[in-house]
Formats: structure tokens, C-alpha cells, sequence
């Protein structure tokens, strides 16, 4: 089996490689001056996550909405500067993240995935136990990090969701950050980064099982908080393009769901997420859950496997309002009442168009 | 006089308030050594120059022309110390050189401006852009040269006489000013905001990838300090902007691009001048917006204005004069991005260039912000201003510029020193762009006939002494001072207090009213007075009000009673006229709230307004102004309040506390005016309040408790009522609210009142556990507001009523709570209120 069919069967490619085609275009059109370590200019990076064309292939855009946090993204990284990316849930953190170090590293695999067991050895350095019984510290038996990793190479590794590690934890980046080296006593030798390297942290402030970060890292850090998307109509692009992409990789065998029905959900999910209809003359109750672009993203390909599935390969309303109810309802008792309200003082009266939705989730939410 | 020497005259185009346009056009000045500076601006200002120029000036200045009948229209040119006008002025004064505004003069400028935008309007309305007017046939000749134009402007004005009909309304006026606040000074750009120049300069900033023009703006001008890239590109960028303005406005604004058209004749006129004046044309230096560079060069096809052209212009008779101004200002009315909307951010690029050492900019910016967020209290260190210059300086690169411009800096400055956040930086970057700089100009310097009038009343009044910049407290007494020995001097403080007031509807912060040692005196006032240059500008601007304040002030007044849409707002308004003595607007405001009162039905708003109007009939005469009018006014007022009360007292507890207040007013007046209100009225609807069990319970208690104190209801009737109220069998909420009502009243009758407290405590012996803990809660929250003494007495009558000794009582009801106790009251906070 070559490289390329064993990719295809990965359940979801690294960016490095759906988009290895963009690279290679990108790097070839490259003109600008490449900084020490990168694959290719600062420009170019920009182009990649905002789309483009460079020579003759068109770049799809995949961060949508703000240019200029991108571009303040690549300006720390040109720094030298660690960045860490704040957000609600769902606000392409970890996507951005990992578009920026496919198209500045061309390596988007190494990942600290923080968790509350993290210790200090997976940001530091371990050891293969049985080599360093046997054979007491060596080379061979120094286990290097991911951070460790990218410092040896240049290149750039991710920490995701930095602040669900303890405080402790996190504090051991402070001076890799600053000093840019790694001591091993144990060797008696200091592993120094060479230029290129970087970190793209990823962190959520606000949500349940996060710890504070110390002011000490994030003085280390150039920080980018994310928003949501800032109007209806970029984000009913964003969730068009993801659901059109994911559809395909799982290949799903229904139709892409309409305009309309994309417009309803994004409707739906902003109203929820800003607690005011859109117009900003109804209030509105918001559910207890996480409401972001991602859930939408999910909800509707949710649907889509419904209706391919089980339905006749044409989303119904009723696919639609099942996935809503999935969504939405999370925290049973509370979140049900609050679906019911919206249902019944928004939805309700928004005329025809939206009276099949209504009548299904209605029927669904009981 | 040859052509090649009028060539020689060298004009310089330049963006208004650009501190690169200013460092650049002093170089040029300095190689030239012109004879004549000429400045676009008003020619009629020229001699204000020498003010602009004085020791005592600084800028923020502005020209200030207005219109000296109604209706009143102004003209703006505000100037700071970077805009290159200003420099050229200085220059022009430390080297003695002619210093010359050669604008159109502001009686042509307004008068133009006003019928631009009477035909504007027009335009719009018929919605057909290719078909304006009659003189569309005129302007057929593409290639019209500006003569025809002038005159094709004259024709329109004069084919129109409905235009130039001064008839219009007072508040278009005070629109015009806020919308166009400098309407003559930019580069006659702003007269086509409504034209698509916005969307092009739009269009602009995305061509170039910077998110904004004014960015585009700053890092490919401002920026640009080599002697030549400078002159050399923004004439192109004007040439272009010109081409394709001109294509466009020809044939669908023809207004606008006649409007030009006059003003560069105008100038090229009094170009003409200065060199028939003996001025050799090498040495002699114009500075205007770039847009009018190409078109100053005098030739065959753009010849200077004729005498006869120029007397056929509008004109309105206007008055000039100098202001303060202040950064705050020139940033937030700007009309278009002049680079104005940051003052502060430019004063200091300027103090930078002039200093050569513009790359240092981004170090004193963001060490500026982190100095400012460490005064909030917010530390930032050292090492995060320098990351923030260097992302800055990055960003920068990005774009390809040579060095950060605002949007980087302050991209930067959130990224480091706001960790993200834009709200913690949001303050320190508004401070730094601002600023708050405010201008002063030199002592003797021309006024406006109402700071004449100010100064004369306050010196008439006595108050000179309190223009300064320290606060001083000045108290009066309205009353008639009886060893005085002319009338004038036995109110010399009622007639004070009739100015301060006058100020304060004219929104000129020179006098804030100060609390009242007295509260009820209604003959005293304390004042703290304050002179600031905001003062001095909030004075000039009352110009365009009136003539002296009196007159503002009554044109203030008109104007938010023409907007005055509720019974609150009124009755402040009569107030506030006899707070003014203007006698001669209370009738009208009378009439005002007279026709709003007709159709409310809220009580809450229809007590205030009497109780306002009560006030003013009781203590009026202090101020000598009759107020017998108000008379019938209040007794409809009190009628109506008295016909819907029990229609308002069916309402939620939350709105009870106000009702309960609304009561209180209408009760005080229906005593103190009892000769002219219907007194009976209101004590039959008080009954009925009481009375009903559909109303709100606390309000029925409290309407009993004024009835008592009212002496219009019997014993009998008491205990009846209490035993109806506190009956077992109504929810503890509705019994225990009305007694919560009936004690928000004069304790001192519950008080005295054994029997009441006995039917008190059988009611609470009656109630069920669950009842008593509801019960509980209303009974306590009533409780609450009385002092120790009164709850010792309450204890006593409890203790006669239970035969306890009535000390034990009291201990136990004003003594510490114990653990125990506590305990219990904690459980009760659990108490759910959902089914409440």
C-alpha cells in the first residue's frame, strides 16, 4: 500500500496533507522572504489560512471571518514569540493552530494533548524505564517530548488545551519559553532550540475543569482571543464549507443540506448564543451548554447521516429537528423548558417558512 | 505678466491635519524663503492670523463662522499644532513672511453650502440623478470651463428662489451643526460624503490590504519622510482621486464639482493678487488640499475668478471668530478620516518628526499604554512593551510598511499588554489617541457677542471673580435683601441664580448646584463654580442659540419643549423655566403639559408632576414669578391622579413601593392645596383602595394607614378592616403584606393602638406551620425598617398581649440572635419563593 492510499484511510487527515496540493502551489508562488526555520514567507502563510490563489491553484480559505487575527498570529510567530489562542468551545482554536503549523512547519503532529493527568515529563522529557535501568541515563533512553521535539528540529508544537493541566504543569513551560532550552541534568546537557522554534498553545477560559494561568506564562505568550463570527452570514459560510468537506470525507451518502436549512440552524444557534433574536427585540434564554459554530457544524452532518441513513437521502425537517433537540437539550429538565420557550415565542411566530421545523421539533421536544 | 513666471508659484498640496504633510511643507518653506504664504481658508479670517500665531495661542484652535440671523449656520476650521496650515502660519510669522487665507470668504462659503445642500436634498427627492435641474442643458458642454460652471451655479440659485427663502426650521440648524461641524475646511471631499468617494476610499484601503484608509493613509504618506516620495506621490494620488472624481461628478453631481470649480477660481484669484501686489510668484507658497493642487496652477483653461463672477456669488452676512478646541473634539466630529481621529497619537508622531526620530514613535506609544494600565492598577512590565514593539514592528513588515502605524500599534498592544483582552487596554489606547488636550487662545482675543453678554452680566452680577480654574462655593440667598438700597441689589442673589441656571439648560458647565445644607430651604442655593476652556467652548458654541443668554436660553428652552414628549419631562421643564425666570416660556410649557396630561393614566408619573407643580405654586414667590396659572393645572393633574388610582394599584410589589410613594405625593397635596383640590375625592378613593380585595394588599394597607392618619376612618372601621385582612383563611402573603402596607405609614398610631396588635397576634396563632413560615418572611420584611426603640415598643405591646414582662420581650426581640436562632433563619433563606 503506497504513502498516499494509507492516508486515505486515516479518519481525518493532518493538514499537512488534505491540503498538501495548496502547500506545494504556495511554496513554489513563494516570493517573499522566509524567515529561518519556515517552509515559506509570512505572506504565503496568511494566503493559506485565508485563501487565495497562488500561480494557478485557488487556496481555500480556512479560517473565515477575521484577517487581521491571522495576521497577528503570524507577526508573533515571526517574533520568535510563543502564542496561545483563548476561546469559547468551538471557536477554531485547535483548527487554526493546526493550519498555521502545517503551513509554517510543514509538521502539524506535534501535539501536547492537555489534559488533568498531564505531567511535567510529557512538556519536558522521560525515560524508557527499562534502558535506563539497564544501562543507567543515555541518549537512547531520554524520551523527548513533543516540545523537546520541535525545539531539536525548529519547529513548531502544539500544547492543546493548555489550561485543563494543572497549574504546576503548565508552569514548566515558563522557562523553555524564555531560556528557549531544555536541561537534562541527568546527561548533563542542555538541549537548545534552534531557529524556527515555536509554540501555538490553545486554551479555554471559560468552561468547566480549566485551571488559571499564572500571570508569569502568560506574560510568555502573545495572546489572540478568537470570537465567535461576528455576523449571520459568515458564519453560515463556515459551517457550508465544513459540513461540505466533512460530508465528503466520511462520505456520507445525502444531500448537502440547503441554504435554507444552514440559514435556519445558524438562526437558531445565534439567537440561542446572544439570548436576543436577531432583529435584538425578543429576548431569548439561553441553554446551559455550549452553543458554538462547531456544534452547528456537527448537528447538521449529524442530520445528514440521519436522513442517508435512515431517510431517503433528502434532509427533512425532522432530520433537522432531531439533531436540534441533540444539540440544544443537554442538560435535561432545564434545557427542554428552554427549547419549548424559544419554539414556541420565536419560532413559532416566524411564518411558514419555518412551519415545518416548528411542527417537527415541537413533536420531538414534547 | 508672463506665464512662465505664474508657474513658478509653487503650490503645495498637502492632507489637512497630517503631521507628514506639516514636516514636509516646513522643509519646503525653508528652501523657498517664500515672500507670501497663501492658506486655504477663509479669506475673510486673515486677520485673525496674528491670533492664530500669538504667544498665548495653542492649539486646539478653530475658526469659528456663523450666520448672524436665523437661520443660523456655521462653518468650522479646526487646527492643531501638526496641521501643516498651522506650521505654514508660524513659519510665515517667524520669518516675515505674508501670511493669507484665500478660500472663498465664509459669507460666500455658507451661503453656497446651504444652497448645495437646500439642492441636494432636492436631488434626492427626485431621485434622478441624470436630470437635476433646469440648467442641466448648461452644463451640457462636457468641457465647460469654469466660468460657465460659476455661472451655472448663479443661474440654479437664482432660477430656485424657494432656495435662498430663509424659512428653515430651528432644528435643522442645530442637525446642521452636529453633522457637519466643519463643513468648508476639508478638502471639499467631505461635501460628497453622500457620493460614492467614501466607498472608493474604501476600496482603497482593501486594494492595499490595510483594514482601514486611515492606515493606508498613514503608512504610505505619513510615513514617508525622503525630501521627495512625498510630494511626488501625493500629488499622483490627488491627480488620480481628481480624474476620477471629476469623470464621476460631472455628469451625476454637478453641484459638487461646481462648488469646486468656484472655490479654486476664487483662489487662483487672490493667487493673481498677491502677485500683482509685487510678490516675485518663485517666493510665493500655497498651501491647500491636494485635491485643489492641479487646479491652482492659473493658465488659459483655468483662469482666475473675474470681479464680476465673484460679485454674482451668494452671500450671507457672517461672523468670525477664534475657539478653543480641543482633541477630543476634533476626533470625535470628524467629518471624514482626516487623520483627526486620533489627535493625540499625532501630536506625537509630530513632536517625533520633529525631533527626526519617527522609527522611536511605537517605543513611546506602547510605553505610554503600559504606563497608563499600571496608573489603572494593572501591572505590565518592561520586557512586554518591548514584545509589543516587536510584534508591532512585524505586523508591519507584513504589510511591507517601514514601521508600525496606529491599527499595529494598536493590534499590538491588546495582543501584549491586554493579554488578549481588548476592554483592558481600551482606556490607555483612548487616552493616547485622544487625548485631552484642550486650546487656549491669547487674552483679548475677538469674542462672540455672547461671551460679551456673559462677561457683562457676570460682571454686573458680581461673579467675575469666580471665572477662574479653581472651584469656589458660592451660596445665595433668594430672598429679598432688605437693607439693600436699590432693588437691583436686594436680588442681586435671586438674579445670580437666574444666570447659573440659564447656563445649565445651556449646557455650559460653569455652575454645578451643590447639595443643600437645607434641603427643604427652598430660598437657598449652593453653587460651585468652575471656569475651564470646555466652559469657554460650550459658551461660543451657545452662540448659535442666541445672541446673549437670555435669548439662548429661551431658544434652548423652545427647543426641548418641542421635543418634550412625556408629563416628567414638563413638569421639569416649568420648573426649570422658573428656576430661569423666563416668565415669558411658562405659559407655553404650561400648555405643553397640560395637552400631555390629558391622556395619561399613570399615576406614578401624574404624582410626580404634581407634586412638581405643588412645589413650585407653595414656594414660587421666593423667585417673584407668578405661578396662579399652574393653579388649574395641578387641580386636573390631582383629579386625574385621583380617578386612576385603584386602576393603578393593581400592580406587582415590585411597582407597590413607588405607588406607595405616588400616594404619599398626592396625599401632601391634597393637604397643603386643600382650598383647591377635591379633597373629598381623594379620601373616597383612598376608601375604596382600602376596601378592595383585588388590589395590591400592601397598597390597601398602606391606603388604611393614611386614612388613620387622615382621621377619616373610625376605630370600629379599623379593627374591622384588620380583622377582615388578617382573617385565617388568606394566604399569608396577601395578610401579611397588608400589615406590611398599613406599617409603612406613621408607626407611632399603630403604636398606640393595643387592640391592633392583639388581632395581630391571634392571626399569627392561627396560622398553620407552612403559613406562619411564609407569614414570617412578609412580617419580618416589615419589621425590618423599624428602629430599635420602636421594635422595643412593639415588643412591650406584644408582651402586654401575651402577659409576658415586657422587658424579657425585648431582650429577646432586639438582643443578639444565637446560633440556634440563626440556624433557623439560614433554613428559611432556603425557603423556596417559586411558588410565590
Amino acid at each position: 500500500m503506497s504513502n498516499t492510499e494509507a492516508w486515505n484511510q486515516v479518519l481525518r487527515q493532518p493538514a499537512e496533507q488534505l491540503y498538501a496540493h495548496e502547500l506545494e502551489a504556495l511554496k513554489k508562488a513563494d516570493k517573499g522572504h522566509v524567515p529561518p526555520g519556515w517552509s515559506m514567507s509570512p505572506q504565503s502563510v496568511l494566503t493559506f489560512i485565508t485563501g487565495g490563489k497562488a500561480g494557478k491553484v485557488d487556496i481555500t480559505p480556512k479560517y473565515i471571518g477575521n484577517r487581521r487575527l491571522v495576521e497577528m498570529a503570524i507577526a508573533t510567530l515571526v517574533t520568535d514569540r510563543a502564542l496561545l489562542l483563548i476561546g469559547e468551545p468551538g471557536t477554531a482554536k485547535s483548527w487554526l493552530s493546526e493550519n498555521l503549523t502545517a503551513a509554517i512547519y510543514g509538521h502539524s503532529g506535534l501535539v501536547v494533548q492537555g489534559t488533568a493527568g498531564t505531567s511535567e515529563e510529557h512538556v519536558r522529557y522521560s525515560w524508557n524505564y527499562a534502558m535506563l535501568l539497564a544501562n543507567g541515563p543515555t541518549q537512547q533512553a531520554l524520551v523527548q517530548s513533543p516540545i523537546m521535539r520541535a525545539m531539536e528540529a525548529g519547529g513548531i508544537a502544539r500544547f492543546e488545551e493548555i489550561s485543563r493541566c494543572a497549574s504546576e504543569v503548565q508552569d514548566a513551560l515558563i522557562s523553555i519559553l524564555s531560556e528557549k532550552t531544555i536541561s537534562v541534568p541527568e546527561l548533563g546537557q542542555e538541549m537548545q532550540a534552534r531557529k524556527g522554534f515555536s509554540i501555538i498553545a490553545t486554551a479555554n477560559t471559560r468552561d468547566r475543569g480549566v485551571n488559571e494561568m499564572s500571570a508569569a506564562l502568560k506574560r510568555r505568550f502573545n495572546i489572540i482571543v478568537l470570537p465567535a463570527p461576528d455576523s449571520l452570514d459568515t458564519e453560515v459560510e463556515i459551517v457550508k464549507k465544513r459540513v461540505a468537506e466533512i460530508a465528503s470525507a466520511y462520505e456520507l451518502q445525502a444531500a448537502v443540506p440547503t441554504d435554507d436549512a444552514l440559514h435556519k440552524v445558524v438562526t437558531i444557534f445565534r439567537e440561542l448564543r446572544q439570548g436576543m433574536t436577531l432583529d435584538r427585540k425578543d429576548k431569548v434564554k439561553s441553554p446551559a451548554g455550549v452553543i458554538s459554530t462547531a456544534e452547528a457544524i456537527s448537528l447538521l452532518t449529524n442530520s445528514m447521516s440521519l436522513a442517508a441513513s435512515f431517510g431517503g437521502g433528502e434532509m427533512t425537517d425532522e432530520d433537522l429537528a432531531a439533531g436540534l433537540q441533540g444539540a440544544i437539550v443537554k442538560d435535561d429538565d432545564k434545557d427542554r423548558v428552554v427549547w419549548q420557550e424559544y419554539l414556541d415565542h420565536v419560532m413559532k411566530k416566524r411564518g411558514a417558512e419555518w412551519r415545518g421545523l416548528y411542527q417537527a421539533c415541537k413533536e420531538l421536544n414534547g | 505678466m508672463s506665464t512662465t513666471t505664474v508657474a513658478d508659484v509653487h503650490v503645495f498640496g498637502v492632507r489637512h491635519l497630517s503631521p507628514g504633510g506639516a514636516y514636509h511643507l516646513l522643509q519646503t518653506l525653508d528652501r523657498i524663503r517664500p515672500t507670501a504664504v497663501l492658506i486655504e481658508g477663509p479669506a475673510d479670517a486673515t486677520s485673525e492670523i496674528r491670533h492664530l500665531v500669538a504667544k498665548g495661542t495653542k492649539p486646539p484652535v478653530a475658526i469659528l463662522a456663523f450666520t448672524d440671523e436665523l437661520p443660523v449656520r456655521t462653518a468650522m476650521w479646526p487646527l492643531a499644532s501638526y496641521s501643516p496650515e498651522y506650521q505654514a502660519m508660524q513659519w510665515a510669522a517667524k520669518n516675515g513672511a505674508e501670511a493669507e487665507f484665500i478660500d472663498l470668504p465664509s459669507s460666500i462659503m455658507i451661503a453656497m453650502d446651504e444652497q448645495y445642500e437646500h439642492g441636494d436634498r432636492r436631488d434626492k427627492s427626485l431621485g434622478n440623478p441624470d436630470n437635476l435641474d433646469a440648467d442641466a442643458d448648461a452644463d451640457a458642454d462636457a468641457d465647460a470651463d469654469a466660468d460657465a460652471v460659476t455661472a451655472d451655479v448663479e443661474s440654479t440659485n437664482l432660477a430656485d428662489p424657494e432656495q435662498t427663502e430663509p424659512s428653515k426650521l430651528p432644528t435643522e440648524t442645530e442637525q446642521h451643526r452636529s453633522e457637519e461641524p466643519d463643513g468648508g475646511h476639508d478638502e471639499g471631499q467631505d461635501d460628497n460624503t453622500k457620493h460614492p468617494l467614501d466607498a472608493m476610499y474604501e476600496r482603497i484601503a482593501e486594494l492595499s490590504g490595510e483594514p482601514d484608509y486611515d492606515s493606508y493613509w498613514e503608512r504610505y504618506y505619513e510615513h514617508q519622510l525622503g525630501a521627495d516620495s512625498y510630494a511626488s506621490s501625493i500629488e499622483l494620488f490627488s491627480t488620480e482621486l481628481r480624474q476620477w472624481s471629476e469623470e464621476d461628478e460631472r455628469p451625476f453631481a454637478k453641484r459638487a464639482f461646481a462648488y469646486h470649480a468656484v472655490r479654486e477660481a476664487y483662489m487662483r484669484r487672490r493667487i493673481m493678487e498677491t502677485m500683482e501686489a509685487g510678490h516675485d510668484p518663485a517666493r510665493i507658497v500655497v498651501v491647500c488640499g491636494s485635491y485643489h493642487a492641479s487646479a491652482l496652477q492659473i493658465s488659459e483653461h483655468l483662469p482666475p475668478m473675474s470681479d464680476d463672477e465673484l460679485k454674482r456669488l451668494p452671500q450671507r452676512s457672517t461672523r468670525l471668530t477664534l475657539m478653543p478646541y480641543s482633541y477630543y473634539r476634533l476626533s470625535s466630529l470628524s467629518g471624514y478620516g482626516a487623520g483627526n481621529h486620533a489627535p493625540h497619537y499625532y501630536e506625537l508622531m509630530w513632536n517625533m518628526m520633529q525631533k527626526e526620530a519617527l522609527h522611536e514613535l511605537p517605543h513611546y506609544y506602547l510605553s505610554g499604554v503600559a504606563r497608563e494600565l499600571r496608573e489603572m492598577g494593572t501591572y505590565r512590565s518592561t520586557a512586554e512593551v518591548i514584545e509589543a514593539v516587536r510584534m508591532a514592528q512585524s505586523l508591519a513588515s507584513l504589510r511591507g510598511g517601514t514601521q508600525p502605524v496606529l491599527g499595529d500599534l494598536q493590534d499590538a498592544a491588546r495582543t501584549l499588554l491586554g493579554q488578549g483582552e481588548l476592554s483592558v487596554v481600551a482606556e490607555p489606547l483612548a487616552r493616547l489617541n485622544v487625548g485631552t488636550s484642550i486650546g487656549q487662545l491669547a487674552e483679548g482675543v475677538s469674542q462672540t457677542p455672547i461671551q460679551d453678554d456673559l462677561n457683562r452680566l457676570l460682571k454686573q452680577l458680581k461673579l467675575t471673580r469666580y471665572k477662574t480654574a479653581v472651584a469656589a462655593e458660592l451660596a445665595l440667598d433668594l430672598r429679598e435683601n432688605r437693607r439693600a438700597s436699590s432693588e437691583a441689589s436686594a436680588f442681586l442673589d435671586l438674579r445670580r441664580s437666574f444666570l447659573l441656571h440659564r447656563l445649565r439648560l445651556l449646557g455650559i458647565d460653569f455652575a454645578k448646584k451643590a447639595v443643600t445644607r437645607q434641603d427643604q430651604a427652598t430660598w437657598a442655593e449652593q453653587w460651585v463654580l468652575q471656569w475651564s476652556p470646555e466652559v469657554e467652548i460650550q459658551v461660543i458654541e451657545s452662540t448659535l442659540l442666541g445672541e446673549t443668554v437670555e435669548v439662548a436660553a429661551g431658544y434652548r428652552f423652545q427647543q426641548r419643549l418641542d421635543e418634550c414628549s412625556t408629563l416628567e419631562e414638563a413638569s421639569k421643564l416649568i420648573a426649570i423655566a422658573i428656576q430661569c425666570g423666563m416668565i415669558a416660556q411658562l405659559e407655553p410649557a404650561r400648555r405643553v403639559l397640560q395637552r400631555l396630561a390629558v391622556d395619561n393614566r399613570d399615576v406614578l408619573q401624574i404624582a410626580a408632576a404634581a407634586g412638581e407643580l405643588s412645589r413650585m405654586i407653595r414656594y414660587g414667590d421666593v423667585r417673584r414669578v407668578d405661578t396662579s396659572p399652574l393653579v388649574p393645572l395641578l387641580e386636573q393633574l390631582f383629579f386625574r391622579g385621583c380617578l386612576f388610582l385603584t386602576d393603578n394599584c393593581n400592580c406587582k410589589d415590585e411597582v407597590a413601593t413607588s405607588m406607595m410613594g405616588a400616594i404619599h405625593e398626592l396625599n401632601v397635596i391634597s393637604q397643603e392645596h386643600d382650598e383647591e383640590v377635591d379633597g373629598a375625592l381623594w379620601l373616597q378613593e383612598l376608601g375604596e383602595l382600602m376596601r378592595r380585595d383585588d388590589l395590591n394588599a400592601r397598597l390597601s394597607g398602606f391606603a388604611c394607614a393614611v386614612l388613620m392618619e387622615r382621621s377619616a376612618i373610625d376605630q370600629q372601621d379599623i379593627a374591622s378592616e384588620m380583622a377582615r385582612r388578617l382573617s385565617p383563611g388568606v394566604p399569608a402573603e396577601l395578610g401579611a403584606g397588608w400589615f406590611e402596607g398599613l406599617s409603612g405609614r406613621n408607626r407611632y398610631m399603630l403604636l398606640s393602638r393595643l387592640s391592633l396588635w392583639q388581632q395581630l397576634s391571634d392571626y399569627m396563632d392561627g396560622l398553620e406551620d407552612e403559613h406562619f413560615m411564609r407569614a414570617l418572611v412578609f412580617l419580618r420584611r416589615a419589621f425590618s425598617t423599624f428602629s430599635a426603640a420602636e421594635k422595643s415598643q412593639v415588643a412591650e405591646l406584644l408582651g402586654e398581649v401575651w402577659g409576658i414582662h415586657a422587658e424579657q420581650a425585648a431582650e429577646l426581640l432586639t438582643g443578639e440572635l444565637e446560633e440556634k436562632e440563626e440556624q433557623m433563619l439560614d433554613d428559611l433563606n432556603e425557603f423556596d419563593f417559586d411558588d410565590f
